[in-house]
């Protein structure tokens, strides 16, 4: 087995795409140089996704790991770059390799003369690469930075059109999704270090579960973890009870809607569940709870699908629907049948989306339209007379609600989700920042006067937490001032370092504050510099749903604030992205618990930074926003 | 609609006439009818009672819109000489001030544009609504409008969701009732405590109480509503236009905009009284007004920047002078020995009206100049509906200003061709198909790969070696025949008559052939070429059709023309009304493909003599055409191969991934009407209309009357179509086709709940170079007055300046512009010379974007 060429066609398999992005970024945007950039990177993936199976193949399928080099290497702590080929890792790149070529090809001239031509390439290279590393991740730690990655490309493309509200919100909507989420994995891989005292290698999960060796620890923690990375999964693949986001992501250019949400994105979530089989495939009850997710999807799916009169929704219903039945057959097992059908699926609805503009020459010209109903007549003639008149109707009528509102998932989150944190944001919010502050600042002093005693040091900390978890729901509910949200997010950042030093002060624990913080600080310094210029002569307050089109009037600026964006939440740009992850594990290093308040916080911190950046960079710029300029 | 005949006398609303009211706010709403028969119109037929530049300032005001180009796009035109010194003294003169202050504003036009080019504030963006939701704190648009598209879409659904919403004879708002209350999950918002007891009253005390509890006082209540409805433009419209005329759709829907304002209302209200359970301020409580802008005063005030006025007129006279000299140079065609003393030509080809036919008859004729070319409306004449061997319904096939009386049927003539519908693969079957939830799984388990070949095949095939897609234009209309003559005078019971008897067919072609002035002289051979377009993977199809004949492809109207033509019955009436069509001529009907350049013929099964000759003609001006049209095509072919560029055409007509199968009517802008003489050695790229017309045999202007009621509507339409969707595509247009949702088969959508978009895709306009359309009329300008006398309702547009006007006197040459005030002689300028070429090749080569007029010098004839 020739293992050095494996190796390097895995990191040419992961670095193709970033390349091309970095080309195509640095490119002039000029059309035919980008499709040119664009055209050989996905050949020259191609050359390597086919290659590198073949070997592959040509070895006898195996299971191969490969550890790159280790980024972070301290006591106690690994984050290796390890890449990790398997059955599952080559048919889903093998479809993503093949979906992908046919999608730049198609794109080459569908998006001619487009305005974002340059933009769309740059983000779509920036999904393959995602999720490149999504499939041959050899950990859950790697596996979650492509998530990330996944998870701003797939919004980056619904705003795609950010002269428009409508998108701008969708993408939102999916994001808020997507981030709450994404809490599932990171949790995950934060109690699979625990657990395995590194971040767990696949290839070691698989044996152990071949072996039928249970791993070292608790049943319960265990059980935990299963549920948080169903979550996850059942986040991106709009499964129950996220269904609703996936046909409303479906706001940019016809292909991307294609190869996200009809092909690809949409079964991450499988592939999640597949990888990590080995996690929750031990008990019953996640199995249990797995099928239950899909069966509920696939009813709720297959009734709102009939009441779609847009093509588009269809699609992804239908699509949603098929996923369902993919979280069944992964519950029941039937791991090869589940893998059959995700490539499937994502052929079909990637094919029926490309060609969707055509229905409507297809069933005028083609076939001639028909107009079905929903007849529950024949089935109820076995009824009482008395009630056979309106019963069926008021079913019928039901179901057609049920169908309309489909299922009303999206009150449903909001109500659960987003509703009360929005209500105690806006509540805090009433005390003036100032006080906050100051509040702040007289809490801190208190709790670091108490810390001289041992005994305290855990009320400190969770004195410490809270706050920050306050800070963030301020930020959440604050609509009026983007300047005082992008100060909230960064405070409740400082608090959680805070609160996991005045745990455990020790210097490795200083030492991984610091790095956490050289990630955090800059993007917020930058941030506040550069709203601080955007804002200069705008009364925000007095419009606060006004989008702000700076992207459009100022695309310097609004790049300097995406990416100070992407640094404040967390991103795998800047070393707050494993910073997370070891505040993280120092919190829960004595009270598992503990890190709960800080994945609170760092799902609201990524919402509320979103907002600003949305509300400031999207939108059509009007008369409106020069008078405001020019003020 | 069973509920505007209440009684509107209600204590609450008694001075407020709610009906006037949405008739008022309903006439500034889109007109487009549903996507399936796309019909081109001013966009801003509203405003059409207004001056061209004021209704564009009102426009703007009320819909957030821009108005002219950017100041910068102008000043670049100047610098690459496309607008010419001339068209600025003219365009300043015309403004009528003094010449001091044209002066000042001459010397502002070249001022850089500090300001950048943005919409201004608008009733639309940041109108009373917007304000008072600012001050609520609440994204009302973001909560109501997902309700309210998606019940709608619903309702109007034409065929893409299973299950059907609306029962036999229900209107829209007893589905909504039905819905809400006789449902086990209660339809949302309507069971909120603040509206459910509102759902049994009458429309008008529902809209009314609503009003009153969100907008306070009636004073603002017409602003509110026409806010809440500018919202969504796309989706108040459409229910406008079905409530209008329901037999738009396929599948009637009994809807009105009433009932949809009712719905919204309690909508709103429902979800801002449960957000604000403590009570909240109405829109007329607002604290400051200041800065809004208020519908029937600063809005309807029309404030045109003189500077962007000036440019755009310089502009268009720019290029209508570049017309208007070169025809002065042809004037002498005119008088010299006219088409009655010249030998008999070979053959003679009438074509649509359409500009995209331009080049084609050039072509055509430059290689047999034997060859005479007519241009009329691409119906031929003859109006009806019509049902071909595979369609559902019957359809009209003619403007849509006439309503037909006769229906022509399609039947087949080979005994075993109706078994060739539905023959495509299982695969193409599915695509789309509706099926059970079992059998989707089965399908998409099993399938998949089938796609995934398919897919990439369809993508990656050499674009060269097509599988021959069939497509309504091709093989099996050679095999069908049409019923045109009548065998019984008893109308269907919808008053149409099955079928033309021989003195009805003599009417019509006996007036086409007087209208474009060929009574005498004809050729063995008439090809009467109708046109269609074939794309795929398009949900604009229908524009691209040919307009005349309702956005469908013109060939039932070719062919019936063609059958009728030959009849020996209508030519011995003909002969009687002295047309005299002698027995050796033949009329042919067929088909040009514009956006693949193929032509098909049909009913040739014993071709005329001279038919192969014509034929092989055809297809070389067909190559030719083709190349040229390939110089717009960024990724085209830069070879000089004409064989090269129809094969890249025909690729664009069959690719899933082309957004523009062809280029539609960019860059229209001239209608002339006249003798082909005057235009025949003109080179007029693909710019203009043109009709034929003998003005000789119309001393009354009776048949000029009848060609301007077609021109002006059509040509026009199509022209400002263009125009206000290039002028602001995210407004007038319909912005990029990309992200192009289907909703219903009515219309598309950003998204899945986005408003429909009415208008033309960016990638429709992006080269077109927005002018209004110049129509030139041969004739003498007393003639021409007793048409426009006699022009009706049409006369707006003239008056309004939505297109200009000029009459090229045939005698003497003489060119007069119309305005209200009567004809102003129109001074050509000096200093330009018409630029001249052999050969259109010589033209176009090497060029990527509009060219002015040119003389060609090559003539044969």
């Amino acid at each position: 087995m020739n293992e050095l060429l494996i190796n390097q066609l895995l990191i040419a398999c992961q670095i193709i795409p970033l390349l091309a992005l970095v080309l195509i970024f640095l490119s002039s945007g000029n059309e035919r140089k980008i499709a040119a950039i664009s055209f050989g990177f996905s050949h020259l993936m191609g050359v390597s996704v086919i290659a590198l199976l073949t070997l592959w193949a040509r070895a006898g399928f195996p299971n191969y790991e490969f550890v790159w080099f280790n980024l972070l290497n301290k006591e106690g702590y690994e984050f290796p770059v390890i890449f990790y080929l398997d059955r599952v890792g080559a048919v889903y790149l093998f479809a993503i390799w093949t979906i992908f070529a046919i999608i730049v090809k198609y794109c080459r001239v569908y998006l001619h003369r487009e305005a974002g031509y340059k933009r769309f390439f740059q983000t779509i290279f920036g999904f393959i690469f995602g999720l490149n590393l999504i499939v041959l991740a050899g950990s859950i730690d790697m596996l979650f930075a492509g998530w990330e990655i996944v998870g701003i490309s797939s919004f980056l493309l619904i705003a795609y059109y950010r002269h428009r509200p409508q998108p701008v919100r969708n993408a939102f909507r999916a994001y808020t999704i997507y981030r709450f989420c994404d809490v599932g994995l990171l949790l995950g891989s934060l109690m699979s270090h625990k657990m395995f005292h590194q971040s767990p290698n696949f290839s070691s999960l698989s044996e152990m579960f071949a072996m039928h060796t249970l791993p070292p620890f608790s049943y319960f923690w265990l059980a935990i973890m299963s549920w948080l990375i169903i979550l996850a999964a059942s986040g991106k693949s709009a499964q129950f009870p996220f269904c609703f986001w996936l046909p409303r992501a479906m706001e940019g250019p016809t292909p991307s809607s294609a190869i996200f949400y009809g092909a690809l994105s949409i079964h991450l979530g499988v592939f999640l569940l597949l990888r990590t089989e080995p996690i929750w495939g031990y008990r019953i009850l996640p199995r249990v709870l797995l099928f239950c997710i899909g069966l509920l999807t696939v009813i709720i799916a297959s009734i709102s699908e009939c009441a779609q009169s847009n093509i588009k929704g269809q699609i992804a219903y239908a699509s949603i629907a098929q996923v369902g039945f993919m979280f069944m057959e992964l519950s029941l097992g039937l791991n090869s049948l589940v893998l059959m059908h995700f490539i499937s699926n994502a052929f079909l609805r990637c094919y029926q989306l490309l060609v969707s503009p055509s229905i409507i020459a297809h069933m005028l010209r083609v076939e001639g339209t028909m107009e079905a109903d929903l007849n529950l007549m024949r089935h109820m003639q076995y009824l009482p007379l008395s009630i056979r008149a309106t019963l069926p109707s008021v079913i019928q009528n039901s179901l057609y609600v049920f169908a309309l509102e489909e299922g009303n998932l999206e009150r449903l989150v909001r109500k659960i989700l987003w509703d009360p944190l929005k209500s105690i944001g806006a509540r805090i919010n009433r005390v003036h920042f100032v006080l906050q502050i100051g509040l702040i600042v007289l809490l801190v002093t208190v709790v670091a006067l108490l810390l001289k005693e041992d005994l305290f040091k855990n009320l400190a900390a969770g004195i410490t937490s809270l706050l920050m978890v306050l800070m963030s729901l301020a930020a959440f509910g604050r609509k009026n001032s983007p300047i005082m949200v992008w100060n909230n997010v960064a405070m409740s950042s400082l608090l959680a370092a805070a609160s996991v030093l005045i745990m455990n002060p020790s210097e490795p624990v200083r030492q991984d504050a610091l790095l956490f913080l050289s990630g955090i600080v800059p993007a917020w310094l930058l941030g506040l510099f550069v709203l601080r210029i955007i804002l200069k002569n705008i009364d925000f307050a007095a419009n606060p749903f006004v989008y702000r089109a700076v992207a459009e009037t100022r695309p310097r600026l609004a790049l300097l604030l995406f990416l100070s964006f992407l640094g404040i939440i967390g991103f795998p740009i800047t070393p707050a992205f494993i910073g997370v992850d070891l505040m993280l594990s120092h919190a829960s290093h004595h009270h598992p618990w503990f890190a709960l308040p800080i994945m609170i916080a760092f799902v609201v911190n990524g919402i509320a930074a979103a907002r600003v950046f949305l509300k400031l960079c999207m939108g059509r710029p009007n008369e409106f926003s020069l008078r405001d300029e020019s003020r | 609609m069973t509920h505007s005949s209440a009684p509107t006398s209600h204590s609450n609303g008694s001075d407020f006439d709610i009906d006037a009211c949405i008739n008022r706010i309903a006439a500034w709403l889109p007109t487009q009818a549903p996507i399936k028969d796309f019909v081109y119109h001013n966009t801003l037929e509203s405003f059409q009672h207004l001056n061209f530049h004021e209704a564009l300032s009102v426009a703007g005001k009320m819909f957030g819109a821009l108005s002219y180009l950017p100041l910068g796009d102008y000043q670049k035109f100047y610098e690459e000489g496309r607008i010419r010194n001339h068209g600025l003294e003219w365009a300043l003169a015309k403004t009528g001030l003094p010449l001091a202050e044209q002066q000042a504003i001459r010397l502002s036009l070249f001022e850089p544009d500090a300001s950048g080019h943005y919409p201004p504030v608008a009733l639309a963006s940041h109108g009373l609504r917007n304000a008072w939701l600012t001050l609520l704190e609440i994204d009302l648009n973001a909560l109501v409008h997902p309700i309210i598209f998606r019940l709608l879409a619903s309702f109007f659904d034409q065929g893409i969701s299973r299950w059907k919403l609306p029962k036999e004879n229900e209107s829209f708002w007893q589905v909504v009732k039905r819905l809400s209350q006789e449902s086990l999950f209660p339809l949302y918002p309507f069971r909120e405590p603040a509206v459910v007891r509102m759902l049994d009253q009458e429309l008008d005390d529902i809209i009314l109480t609503c009003l009153q509890k969100i907008a306070g006082d009636k004073s603002v209540y017409e602003q509110y509503l026409l806010e809440m409805l500018l919202a969504h433009p796309g989706w108040s419209g459409m229910a406008r236009v079905v409530e209008n005329n329901p037999k738009a759709l396929l599948h009637l829907r009994k809807i009105s905009l009433k009932e949809v304002i009712a719905t919204e209302l309690l909508c709103e209200l429902a979800i801002v009284s449960a957000r604000k359970p403590s009570g909240y301020p109405k829109v007329s409580e607002l604290p400051n007004l200041h800065g809004i802008p208020l519908l029937n005063e600063d809005v309807m005030r029309p404030n045109v920047p003189p500077r962007l006025r000036v440019w755009h007129e310089a502009w268009e006279w720019t290029l209508y002078t570049e017309l208007l000299a070169a025809l002065k140079t042809q004037i002498g065609e005119l008088t010299k020995p006219s088409s009655t003393e010249k030998s008999t030509p070979q053959a003679q080809a009438f074509f649509c009206i359409d500009e995209r036919e331009c080049s084609i008859r050039r072509y055509l004729e430059e290689i047999n100049p034997a060859i005479e070319t007519f241009g009329a409306a691409g119906f031929f004449g003859v109006d009806f509906y019509y049902q071909g061997m595979h369609d559902a319904y019957p359809v009209a096939q003619c403007p849509i200003v006439i309503t037909p009386k006769h229906l022509v049927l399609e039947s087949s003539a080979a005994p075993n061709a109706k078994n060739k519908k539905n023959n495509g693969s299982q695969l193409d079957k599915i695509q789309f198909s509706k099926h059970s939830l079992f059998r989707g799984w089965l399908y998409s388990q099993l399938l998949g790969l089938g796609y995934a070949l398919k897919m990439a095949w369809t993508v990656f095939r050499p674009s060269s070696r097509l599988p021959i897609i069939k497509k309504w234009s091709e093989t099996e209309a050679v095999q069908s025949h049409l019923h045109i003559l009548r065998e019984n005078d008893e109308p269907n019971e919808d008053g149409i008559l099955l079928g033309f008897s021989f003195t009805e067919m003599a009417d019509k072609v006996g007036n086409l052939l007087r209208n474009i002035g060929l009574t005498k002289n004809f050729a063995p051979l008439v090809v009467v070429v109708s046109h269609g377009s074939s794309s795929v993977n398009n949900p604009l199809f229908a524009a691209y059709d040919c307009g005349a004949c309702a956005s469908k492809p013109g060939s039932p109207n070719a062919r019936a023309f063609a059958w009728m033509a030959n009849q020996p019955q209508v030519r011995e009436i003909l002969r009687q009304r002295g047309v005299d069509i002698p027995d050796t001529t033949h009329f042919v009907a067929s088909l040009h493909n514009t956006s693949r350049d193929e032509i098909t013929y049909y009913d040739v099964q014993t071709p005329p003599p001279g038919f192969q000759k014509f034929k092989h003609d055809m297809q070389h001006a067909l190559l030719r055409n083709a190349r040229e049209r390939c110089r717009w095509f960024e990724l085209g072919p830069k070879s000089t191969s004409n064989q090269q560029a129809h094969d890249h055409v025909i690729s664009r007509a069959t690719s899933i991934f082309e957004p523009r199968p062809e280029l539609d009517h960019s860059n229209n802008l001239y209608a002339i009407v006249g003798p082909r003489a005057l235009t025949r050695h003109l080179f007029i790229d693909r710019r203009a209309f043109m009709h034929s017309y003998a003005p000789e045999t119309d001393p009354e202007g009776s048949i000029l009357l009848g060609i301007l009621n077609a021109v002006i509507p059509v040509c026009g339409g199509i022209n400002l179509e263009y125009l206000f969707s290039r002028i602001d595509n995210s407004v007038y247009g319909s912005g990029s086709k990309l992200p192009h949702n289907v909703i219903g088969l009515i219309g598309v959508a950003n998204g899945v709940e986005g408003d429909l978009r009415t208008g033309l895709p960016q990638q429709a306009i992006e080269v077109h170079e927005p002018a209004r359309l110049m129509i030139v009329v041969t004739q003498d300008t007393a003639v021409v007055d007793k048409t426009i006398a006699r022009l009706g309702g049409l006369k707006q547009w003239l008056d309004n300046e939505w297109v200009r006007f000029v009459a090229c006197e045939p005698q003497s040459g003489d060119l007069y512009l119309y305005s209200q005030h009567g004809w102003e002689p129109i001074p050509l300028p000096a200093d330009y010379s018409v630029p001249a070429a052999k050969r259109s090749e010589e033209v176009i080569i090497g060029r990527t974007r509009a060219i002015p007029v040119h003389q060609l010098t090559g003539k044969a004839a």
